[in-house]
């Protein structure tokens, strides 16, 4: 074993932890939008890729809006507005959903921070 | 000493590539399956269970939360509506057996509520609005229709049930039991899930839910939304059985001349219950963990304490109107709010 031989086995040990971390970590943060429209799933988007999707739903386009890496409802046509209020999304597993159009978001890739939301 | 040396290196190397490697060689123990159904987004999750026996156990869910939709849906033709228009006539009828244990539980629940849990408000609710999805333009109700609902003053107590036979001293009754049917609903699925020998799961529909066993080696871990903004405001963790039900005034609401009105009714007023914004329950039975976060929600800062002692329930956190968070001291201990934005917190005595 030479010298070069123990720094290249010291440089890899210390980068296991920070390959973990941006591999399998991602802080909880996602880096794609499932969009699921009459109960199935229509699409995956980047949310790398800023833009704006219109959906048909039952009762008419819901519009998810993608920007800086999260995604929400900007306008759906249903009364209670759920959907618009939960905000803006960008962690593993969070969800959004326009019920009454059938509409719903998910955010995917990452590590989950929660294995289920309560609100 | 050379070959030696190419030896340990190779084997390092092994070692090395093993442990990157090994997070993609491990199947996900979780499955999970999302659909709509009893007007809300259902999320079954199971740990630990075959991909293929999953599947099946969650189609059988899915059809169970459909089959419980079509049954307790008040407003079009069902077993409930049926039901509805039965019990208006006080006559004695032959009550569906798919909604009698609704109501044998409801009646209990409200009794301990002191009736701020009462689905037997239906017309209220109808008068209101909140039948319907999406609910037509509008202002509120007149307050003199209000007032006669609230004077007719139906009650889960007027309804009386002998054997399949039921019936109502009170013509005003109508059932809804959209402040119970979900937590009953999730009671149902998870009991069906436990027979079938499912021992880690989470069933959320629509942001309430009732988790079983735990994730692996860690419980789960249940993140709750704010309730005026975006993102978790706080996690809870919850292992062995528990559901954890939230009733909030952003789920459904009307803005009519600058005032909000949500569709959590007080049934005293006849109007929605002023003072608080959304009340966490945790409790070990989703139904009634559905009734009493209604219940306390109606209650408000000032009252839930009785009503949660009188209910039985152990975990209560409270968020006023002004952003306080009143808590019992045994929830307090269990919350932990998201990046140490602790806001203003009220504790109560033990319950």
């Amino acid at each position: 074993m030479t010298r070069a031989d123990w720094i290249l086995i010291v440089v890899t040990l210390a980068l296991l932890p920070l390959l973990y971390a941006t591999l399998w970590q991602r802080g909880g943060l996602g880096d794609q939008v499932e969009i699921w429209a009459a109960g199935q799933p229509t699409k995956i988007l980047s949310l790398d890729q800023d833009r704006t999707v219109h959906v048909h739903g039952a009762l008419g386009d819901s519009v998810i809006k993608i920007q800086h890496g999260k995604a929400r409802f900007v306008s759906s046509p249903c009364s209670g507005k759920i959907c618009i209020h939960s905000g803006w999304q960008s962690h593993s597993g969070e969800l959004a959903a326009c019920v009454p159009n059938r509409v719903s978001i998910e955010i995917l890739g990452g590590k989950r921070k929660y294995d289920s939301i309560n609100f | 000493m050379r070959s030696a040396r190419v030896v340990f290196q190779r084997g390092l190397a092994f070692v090395l590539a093993a442990a990157l490697l090994s997070a993609c060689s491990h199947p996900d123990p979780v499955q999970e399956r999302k659909f709509l159904a009893m007007g809300t987004l259902v999320e079954i999750t199971l740990y630990g269970v075959d991909p293929s026996r999953a599947k099946t156990l969650m189609d059988n869910v899915e059809g169970q939360f459909h089959y419980m939709e079509d049954t307790w849906q008040p407003w079009q033709p069902s077993a409930l509506a049926r039901v509805n228009s039965l019990l208006g006539t006080t006559d004695w009828f032959s009550i569906a057996p798919s909604v009698r244990p609704l109501i044998v539980r409801s009646q209990v629940l409200s009794k301990e509520s002191d009736n701020l849990f009462d689905p037997a408000i239906g017309k209220l609710i109808k008068l209101w609005g909140f039948d319907q999805e999406p609910r037509a333009p509008g202002p509120p109700p007149d307050a003199k229709q209000i007032a006669k609902l609230v004077a007719d003053n139906p009650r889960m107590s007027d309804i009386h049930l002998d054997g399949i036979r039921a019936r109502s001293d009170n013509p005003a009754t109508v059932l809804d039991f959209g402040a119970f049917a979900k937590g009953y609903g999730i009671d149902q699925t998870i009991d069906y899930l436990k027979r079938e020998g499912v021992h880690n799961a989470i069933i959320n529909a629509g942001g309430d839910l009732r988790a079983i066993g735990r994730h692996g080696d860690r419980p789960w871990r249940i993140g709750i939304r704010n309730p005026r903004g975006e993102g978790v405001i706080a996690w809870v963790d919850v292992e062995g059985d528990q559901s954890v039900f939230t009733s909030g005034d952003y789920e459904r609401f009307f803005i009519y001349k600058g005032t909000r009105y949500h569709h959590i009714m007080d049934p005293r007023t006849g109007y929605p219950a002023r003072g608080t914004t959304s009340v966490t329950v945790i409790h070990n039975v989703a139904a009634d963990a559905d009734a009493a976060a209604t219940a306390l929600f109606v209650a408000g800062p000032k009252d839930w304490y009785r009503i949660a002692k009188a209910m039985g329930i152990h975990y209560v956190m409270l968020v006023d109107s002004s952003g306080t968070v009143h808590m019992n001291p045994a929830m307090a201990k269990r919350i932990h709010f998201e990046g140490g934005k602790t806001p203003k917190i009220e504790l109560s005595p033990p319950l």
